[in-house]
């Protein structure tokens, strides 16, 4: 660090002090006095909650009260502290369901550790060998085979949404006329809002049924047809968001474009489909974020049996993906096998949080390559 | 304080009448209803003399009017549920659809009960509690929840509720021995849930009508995966099981396969509920599974099953049926209650009320046929009859 930017920052810090001072001398004594009682009773209600305790309602009445009174007599003041705590509350619901599904998983975690160069790491083993078995011994609770499943069905259902949906979108944002925007964009939107039971419902009864008959395999249940269902349902998705990312690219740069004498089409690949490429990324990944996630379609056309198909890039066979498992086994598993579905709780959040880091990152690296605002 | 203790008078003197009332009427009832009379004579014989000279102060304490609650299993649910919708609607006698007897229509097992009470103010008045004689306001409410078999336990273990319905032994669920299990717990048997052999229509039809024992475990633990090896079609066998540790599939494992923790490694395919099951055998050429009876259809074929030299067929009518106890895939379904301090016998009169309605005629054909499980033989009626508590 260089002395400006050291003076730059204790600048921006004695700012900062001085705003609060500030803030704190002009704000009426009694609206803080009322303010503050109202954050600690809030603050003791949820220490009193963590502690599971029966009197947690006495500081909360007493957050409410108080809240009630500030929202007549200091309004802004507690309007303020009250968004506040609504931001809190919600990124503290979030990091407390974190912990829970990670503590929940800790006793399957100690049960599959497995040594490496003489130390044991926990929960390795789920991931070094592919048995499922939590009834007849040796009992294992491996993740190899459901991982394999997630994967099986998020890569073929991307391969389903993502060519399908991007260029449903070119047409719609590029090609379409008006009049047929204004009517398919809202249907597609509709679309989206299908229950998955649906789809799974119409997967199990008709589709598997019929996929076994044709490819002459031991019963219903395969990883494509499962992941051409999800991709379907994923697809509204990423219509959508595409088509939005497609048409925000300023017409100034597809008419600068023409000008130059381009055909419609190379305006189309070599200046709106690059300028839109992350909003069509984001678009792409939101797709594959609701196939890992999607749970009904899977669990009822899935065959239910933790195993790896042979060999590996058979998609005839569809076993079981980190959700179904969840939804397959919850209403009877006990001690470690609940563990074991909170630890595919856990792999689940991981992934998804990996797939929203990628595509902030993506949209970043983007934004800093073609530059511009927004 | 001096109306309610008036109050409180009247209402045990009115109780001590209506008790002794009840007795003449169980008195009644015995004499008519033939193969339980032994049993009845002897318990009127005990309770009587104990009743006359404490009546009031059981009137005081002993009768709890409160809400009975039960828990449990999936399985047990509809013939617990069944029982207590019809006994909080306390079906005059008239009705003759749900209770009782008209020109229309009369209940299944009506002639050995024959009384002009509600339904269940008499099955509560045999245990001693005072008949309403309103529809719809029985002498003491019920409700059933419905969870898993292991909650159920875990919930009358704990004293949540009074009785915890279990499709499994509370020894397995609860992880008890059989010794501990019975110091805490009165098992009630209500009715049996066969578990017949299904496969579906395509090897039905090509000839597979029955299997051995040795022959299903094969297909189960992967040695026989095609149908030629059993006698049918040259077909991939598509091996059908049930949700992993589910009570269905633990007895499975352990009638079928020869313990609760069997390799199961032949299966293609699980599933949670007994309608997936009859759909994927349906819908699915070359199936084997395994469920409930009421689910089977002309699609969904049960099969005769071999165990130990004795075939059990899918005939009610054969000589051994897969509806006998003795056929390995039945199981019992319990409604266990809790023994405390207070009920030492385990059995309160208010349960005792409520299950003694599942154990005649009339709850056995009502509650546990007509939901297509399999009702008790005689003898087990009269076994479970003498666990109840003594009618008044």
């Amino acid at each position: 660090m260089t002395n400006t930017q050291v003076n730059a920052t204790r600048d921006d810090v004695m700012r900062r002090l001085r705003g609060v001072r500030d803030f704190l001398t002009d704000a009426e004594p009694a609206a803080l006095v009322t303010v503050g009682a109202m954050s600690i009773a809030l603050i003791s209600a949820f220490i009193a909650f963590l502690l599971a305790s029966p009197l947690a309602i006495v500081p909360f009445a007493l957050f409410v009260v108080t809240a009630g009174y500030g929202w007549l007599r200091h309004q802004g003041l507690t309007a303020r502290t009250l968004t506040f705590a609504t931001t809190v509350s919600t990124v503290l619901i979030l990091l407390l369901i974190t912990t829970f599904i990670v503590v929940e998983s800790i006793p399957i975690l100690q049960y599959e550790s497995a040594t490496v160069l003489g130390v044991s790491v926990p929960g390795l083993r789920m991931f070094t060998q592919a048995r499922w078995d939590a009834v007849s011994p040796p009992i294992r609770y491996s993740m190899v085979p459901m991982i394999h499943g997630t994967v099986m069905v998020t890569a073929i259902a991307t391969a389903v949404a993502a060519p399908l949906g991007v260029s449903a979108a070119l047409f719609l944002s590029e090609i379409a006329p008006a009049t047929v925007r204004e009517v398919v964009k809202p249907g597609v939107e509709i679309l989206a809002g299908i229950p998955s039971i649906v789809y799974g419902f119409i997967g199990f009864t008709i589709l598997s049924p019929w996929a076994a008959d044709q490819f002459r395999t031991t019963g219903q249940g395969s990883y494509l047809f499962v992941g051409i269902v999800v991709g379907l349902m994923a697809l509204p998705t990423v219509v959508s968001v595409a088509e939005d990312a497609l048409s925000s690219v300023p017409e100034s740069m597809k008419s600068g474009s023409l000008a130059m004498g381009t055909t419609d089409w190379q305006t189309m690949i070599s200046i709106t489909i690059p300028a839109a490429f992350s909003g069509v990324s984001a678009a792409v990944l939101l797709g594959v974020g609701r196939a890992i996630g999607e749970t009904m379609a899977a669990t009822v056309m899935l065959r239910g049996v933790p195993k790896l198909t042979e060999p590996l890039y058979n998609a005839f066979y569809g076993q079981e993906t980190l959700t179904s498992l969840v939804a397959n086994n919850y209403g009877e598993a006990d001690g470690l096998q609940m563990d074991a579905l909170f630890a595919a709780g856990v792999i689940l959040f991981v992934t998804v949080l990996f797939i929203s880091i990628g595509s902030q990152y993506i949209e970043w690296r983007m934004r800093r390559k073609l530059g511009g605002e927004g | 304080m001096l109306e309610g203790n008036a109050g409180g008078t009247r209402v045990s003197r009115r109780k001590f009448l209506v008790t002794s009332g009840a007795i003449g009427a169980a008195g009644l009832a015995g004499c008519s209803s033939g193969g339980d009379s032994s049993g009845g004579d002897s318990s009127g014989g005990d309770s009587s003399g104990g009743d006359s000279s404490s009546g009031d102060s059981s009137g005081e304490s002993g009768m709890n009017t409160g809400l009975l609650n039960a828990e449990g299993s999936s399985t047990v649910y509809p013939i617990s549920n069944r029982g207590s919708s019809y006994w909080n609607a306390n079906a005059p006698p008239s009705d003759g659809e749900y209770w009782g007897s008209n020109d229309e229509n009369t209940v299944p097992g009506w002639d050995e009960l024959d009384t002009d009470m509600n339904l269940a103010d008499y099955f509560a008045s045999l245990y001693g509690f005072e008949p309403t004689g309103q529809r719809s306001d029985p002498p003491f409410p019920t409700t059933v929840s419905l969870s898993h078999s292991g909650t159920g336990c875990e919930a009358v273990r704990d004293g949540l509720v009074d009785i915890g319905n279990s499709s499994g032994p509370i020894t397995a669920e609860l992880g008890l021995s059989d010794s501990e299990a019975e110091e805490q717990f009165v098992d009630h048997v209500v009715g049996r849930d066969g578990q017949p052999v299904v496969v579906s229509s395509d090897i039905y039809d090509a000839g597979v009508t029955q299997l051995t024992g040795e022959q299903v475990r094969g297909i189960y633990q992967d040695e026989i995966t095609n149908w030629s090896e059993v006698g049918g079609p040259d077909q991939e066998i598509f091996v059908i099981g049930r949700a992993e540790g589910s009570g269905t599939d633990t007895a499975f494992r352990l009638n079928m396969l020869g313990s609760a923790d069997a390799s199961m490694s032949g299966v293609n395919s699980r599933f949670g509920q007994n309608q997936q099951v009859a759909e994927a055998v349906s819908n699915n050429d070359g199936a084997i599974a395994y469920m409930a009876l009421a689910f089977t259809s002309e699609t969904v074929q049960p099969i005769a099953i071999e165990f130990d030299g004795t075939l059990y067929e899918p005939d009610r009518d054969a000589e051994n049926t897969i509806f006998d106890s003795e056929y390995p895939l039945n199981r019992d379904l319990h409604m266990y209650t809790r023994i405390t301090e207070d009920t030492p016998s385990g059995t309160d009169v208010q349960e005792g009320a409520f299950l003694n309605m599942f154990l005649t005629s009339f709850g056995q054909q009502v509650f546990v046929e007509q939901n297509n499980y399999i009702p008790l033989p005689t003898a087990d009626i009269e076994s479970e009859a003498a666990k109840l508590p003594d009618q008044a």
